[in-house]
């Protein structure tokens, strides 16, 4: 399986790509909503699961959430948001707009693998 | 005008124990022990701004040496590979991190900036017409951290123009 990770900071990049690669994701990184849009559309297989920062330069995670829910080829995506945007009003944004799930900075590894294995991505336990 | 709101030092504490939990100190073995020494010394800061609703700026500083060890424990990186553009990713996403979860807490209609990372001493740091009205400060493995809260008197300029 392959997972984008979208985060304008490589260390947030860094993290969430070491957890997906222990969960035997192939992992590909974007910079912002508009790399990740350029690096799509160069890829033939589309990723299982983008985890996707808010506030970034270029186009934001929202922008690109809603990019992505308006492309028919990329509606298998599953989409989460990995966010320090923890408002209630902006979550509720982020899934009217076409996000599968929502996940806070800072979070624990055991947290973002709980909340992968809810989406039906990793096997539940993956985290014992 | 901006609204009165505050962020104490027990919120502010929280949210860095949740930081320490989840990147800095996952095993529960190097907190973060208290100082109460606002005028503890720092080498490096970094800091967003927050604006709307209320404005101000969070503000992370600390050691060299704690910058580095917080770069090799969020990065899972040993010490010694631990570059200068890592010090710079880890201070500026820890001021993200604390940032955005101050900004949780304000009246909605606040914007967070990107952080902003500077290898200098947080004294160095100006911030026009802001006082510092909360703030942790702590020795972390034997290195000083503290993460700040300054509040901006933007009123002092809209009574002027």
């Amino acid at each position: 399986m392959r997972a984008m990770v979208i985060d304008d900071s490589r260390a947030m990049r860094m993290i969430l790509k070491r957890i997906v690669t222990k969960l035997n994701f192939e992992a590909v990184e974007a910079g912002d909503g508009q790399e990740a849009m350029d690096r799509l559309a160069e890829l033939t297989e589309v990723p299982e699961l983008a985890l996707i920062d808010w506030n970034m330069p270029n186009m934001n995670g929202l922008e690109f959430v809603t990019k992505v829910r308006a492309d028919p080829r990329l509606r298998e995506m599953t989409l989460v948001m990995v966010t320090t945007e923890s408002e209630q009003s902006q979550i509720v944004r982020a899934l009217a707009a076409g996000a599968h799930e929502y996940v806070i900075k800072p979070f624990t590894e055991g947290a973002m693998i709980e909340k992968l294995a809810l989406l039906g991505l990793v096997p539940t336990g993956a985290n014992s | 005008m901006s609204v009165e709101v505050e962020v104490n030092e027990s919120d502010l504490a929280e949210m860095v124990e949740q930081v320490w939990e989840s990147y800095l100190d996952p095993e529960g073995i190097s907190p973060l022990i208290p100082t109460y020494d606002e005028n503890q010394p720092s080498e490096v800061h970094s800091s967003v701004s927050i604006t709307g609703s209320w404005s101000g700026h969070v503000v992370f500083a600390s050691s060299r040496a704690a910058a580095q060890r917080a770069a090799a424990a969020f990065l899972a990186m040993e010490l010694d590979e631990v570059s200068e553009e890592d010090i710079s990713d880890t201070l500026g996403e820890l001021a993200n991190i604390v940032g955005g979860n101050v900004k949780a807490m304000l009246p909605s209609g606040a914007q967070l900036s990107l952080p902003q990372v500077v290898l200098a001493p947080e004294s160095s740091a100006r911030y026009p017409n802001a006082t510092r009205i909360s703030g942790v400060y702590g020795i972390w493995e034997e290195e000083p951290v503290s993460i700040s809260m300054w509040h901006s008197s933007a009123d002092t300029k809209e009574e002027g123009e």
